[in-house]
């Protein structure tokens, strides 16, 4: 099976500015419905990779393929199978959602009577049935948000490239567009890539991650392994004297790191739940005042890749090396 | 079943073609154009002199109709290729004022809401995105301008008869190519307009704006330097000299067709830059 995206040595340049500094990664299998995101602070070259992915900025060197086909050429073909969502408000103004969505369909293939059907199930599906007769522009930032991604899911497409999708959106319209976005992989089939500076977002619908900075990646991961093979992570806050507890944590097969004023990082292995926290809390006399319960790792992998910390308490575990935690 | 509770499902049926796909954008612009009044108002209008025009060839081809009038009169009015220019001047006139009020609103509103990236992440090039858009100008003004110029030709060889034809074919073919040459720089005009300002109504005065301005300056270089050239920058001076040619009525002084069409050529060219360089999913800035 192919990659869905296939990047060598890639640069590229605007105007005289390098932006991206010579990429090289091959991300998701091409047919499967996993979603992968691009994650990175502001001016990390995320939507620079996207747009160039697109085919809409030049590489000034090396090569990139999106679903098997060549960026720089042979882009009509691709076109076709892939739906697009920029990060910027993008739409016509004078025209209803349903005859944008339709124009939309129709351009990337569908027959006007299909086109017209699609138009009105997806702006159901993304929560715009009952505005779909109304102008774009009378629309809510929120609700031109999702009436980008039905235009960008109308055609059924194979990959659908999301450039920060949750931009603007309160939090309940937030949880709405990762849900789709999770619906779409899970049960449309389709292969996500997803553009984020939050790392929840990310965390919570790929399976998949790159984590990029000034215009390099920096780490690449697989959400899906890491969910799958370890750990839960427990931040903890006691008081009483907590100098026992490291020794005790591996009785238990836990590994954890403190952090000074009783606070901990914890990680559990698989199979271990929060209540043995509790109760080596208790055999130690230490009051717990706080306990956070997390099943995600993708903070500590973002901080480590962007040089805030030295080393996650998962790796300090794996190597047998007791983690150090260096804040900057 | 009602949509709303079919649920959204990913379309797996067939595609359509490569023309079909290039034709969607015309189909829906040309609805939304024909939905504004004033266009639909003006086009309208625009078909009264051509009516007039039909009437004058059925006179002229009714010879008894024609008894009491002075001979000299009879003779002067002729479908010739006079004719057919006057008719062309005119329905050019109205083409401008259609291009102007209908042109802007194709690319100005895609600029202004930043909807070339949905354009051109689907199987649309720029270069079919401005075909398209050329597409609609060129279909819209040609409603009144060469379609209604072949009906009244067609109808003059109906009413003269073939030997007509024989004799004058060229004014027919001579007409269709210089209203298409006018519509290409009409078009283009409207079009390099909207891409550069992204303001409807402002973009509608800067590409009337564009044919008095180049009028006025050729004016004042013919009268500053005392020359006759200067008319060659003046598109609907230009036009009107290689329409002179084509239909084979007396040149007017300055510039000869040959010259006049390089020149069309010219600004038909730096159009063509402008737009390509205003038609970009990104714009970047160095």
């Amino acid at each position: 099976m192919s990659p869905v995206v296939e990047i060598e040595d890639l640069k590229v340049k605007l105007g005289r500015r390098e932006i991206l500094h010579g990429i090289t990664c091959r991300l998701g299998v091409s047919g499967t419905g996993k979603a992968v995101g691009l994650l990175g602070p502001n001016g990390a070259g995320k939507s620079t990779l996207i747009l160039t992915l697109l085919g809409f900025l030049r590489a000034s060197a090396g090569r990139a393929r999106i679903l098997g086909f060549d960026c720089a050429h042979g882009m009509g073909e691709a076109r076709s199978r892939i739906g697009y969502m920029p990060e910027n408000d993008a739409f016509i103004g004078d025209m209803t959602a349903v005859a944008f969505v339709r124009q939309m369909a129709e351009l990337s293939g569908l027959p006007p009577e299909a086109a017209l059907e699609k138009a009105h199930q997806v702006l159901f599906h993304v929560g715009l049935g009952e505005a779909r007769y109304r102008e774009l522009r009378t629309y809510s930032l929120g609700m031109k948000q999702m009436a980008k991604l039905a235009q960008a899911i109308v055609h059924g497409p194979e990959l659908v490239v999301l450039d920060e999708p949750t931009n603007g959106l309160d939090p309940a319209a937030r949880r709405r567009m990762l849900k789709l976005i999770a619906e779409m992989k899970n049960e449309q089939g389709m292969n996500v890539l997803v553009c984020s500076h939050l790392l929840r977002d990310i965390e919570q619908v790929c399976d998949e991650a790159v984590i990029m900075k000034d215009g390099a990646i920096v780490h690449h991961c697989n959400l899906e392994e890491e969910r799958r093979s370890n750990r839960s992570f427990v931040e903890l806050e006691v008081t009483g004297d907590d100098g026992g507890l490291r020794a005790a944590l591996p009785e238990i097969g836990a590994e954890g790191v403190p952090e000074g004023l009783g606070r901990w990082r914890i990680v559990l292995p698989p199979g271990v739940e929060v209540d043995a926290i509790w109760r080596l809390a208790g055999r130690q006399n230490l009051l717990v005042r706080k306990l956070t319960h997390r099943r995600d790792t993708l903070e500590e992998i973002f901080l480590k890749a962007m040089g805030h910390i030295a080393h996650t308490p998962g790796e300090g575990a794996a190597s047998g090396v007791a983690p150090n935690v260096t804040a900057s | 079943m009602s949509v709303y509770k079919r649920g959204y499902r990913r379309y797996s049926g067939p595609l359509t073609g490569r023309w079909a796909r290039f034709l969607v954008l015309p189909r829906y612009a040309w609805r939304r154009l024909y939905q504004q009044r004033l266009v639909l108002l003006l086009t309208i209008l625009a078909f009264i002199w051509p009516l007039l025009c039909a009437g004058f060839i059925y006179l002229t081809n009714h010879a008894e109709l024609l008894q009491g009038l002075d001979r000299d009169f009879r003779e002067f009015i002729q479908v010739d290729g006079r004719f057919f220019s006057i008719f062309m001047y005119v329905q050019a006139g109205f083409a401008v004022f259609l291009a102007a009020l209908a042109g802007p609103g194709l690319i100005a509103p895609d600029l202004a809401n930043n909807a070339l990236p949905l354009y051109f992440s689907r199987p649309l090039t720029r270069w079919t995105y401005a075909l398209a858009r050329l597409t609609v100008l060129v279909g819209m003004l040609s409603i009144v301008t060469w379609i209604p110029g072949l009906i009244l030709f067609g109808l003059q060889v109906g009413l003269a008869g073939g030997s007509w034809f024989r004799a004058n074919w060229t004014l027919g073919a001579g007409m269709v190519a210089g209203f298409l040459m006018w519509l290409l720089v009409l078009s283009l005009v409207a079009m390099a307009s909207s891409a550069y300002v992204r303001w409807k109504v402002v973009a509608a005065a800067v590409s009337l704006a564009f044919f008095f301005i180049l009028s006025g300056i050729a004016e004042m270089i013919d009268n500053v330097l005392r020359v006759r050239w200067g008319h060659i920058i003046d598109p609907a001076w230009a036009v009107n000299q290689v329409w002179r040619a084509l239909l084979g009525v007396e040149p007017i002084e300055g510039p000869g067709a040959a010259a006049s069409a390089w020149a069309l050529a010219a600004i038909v060219l730096l159009l063509v830059v402008v737009i390509e360089r205003k038609l970009r999913p990104v714009e970047v800035v160095s």
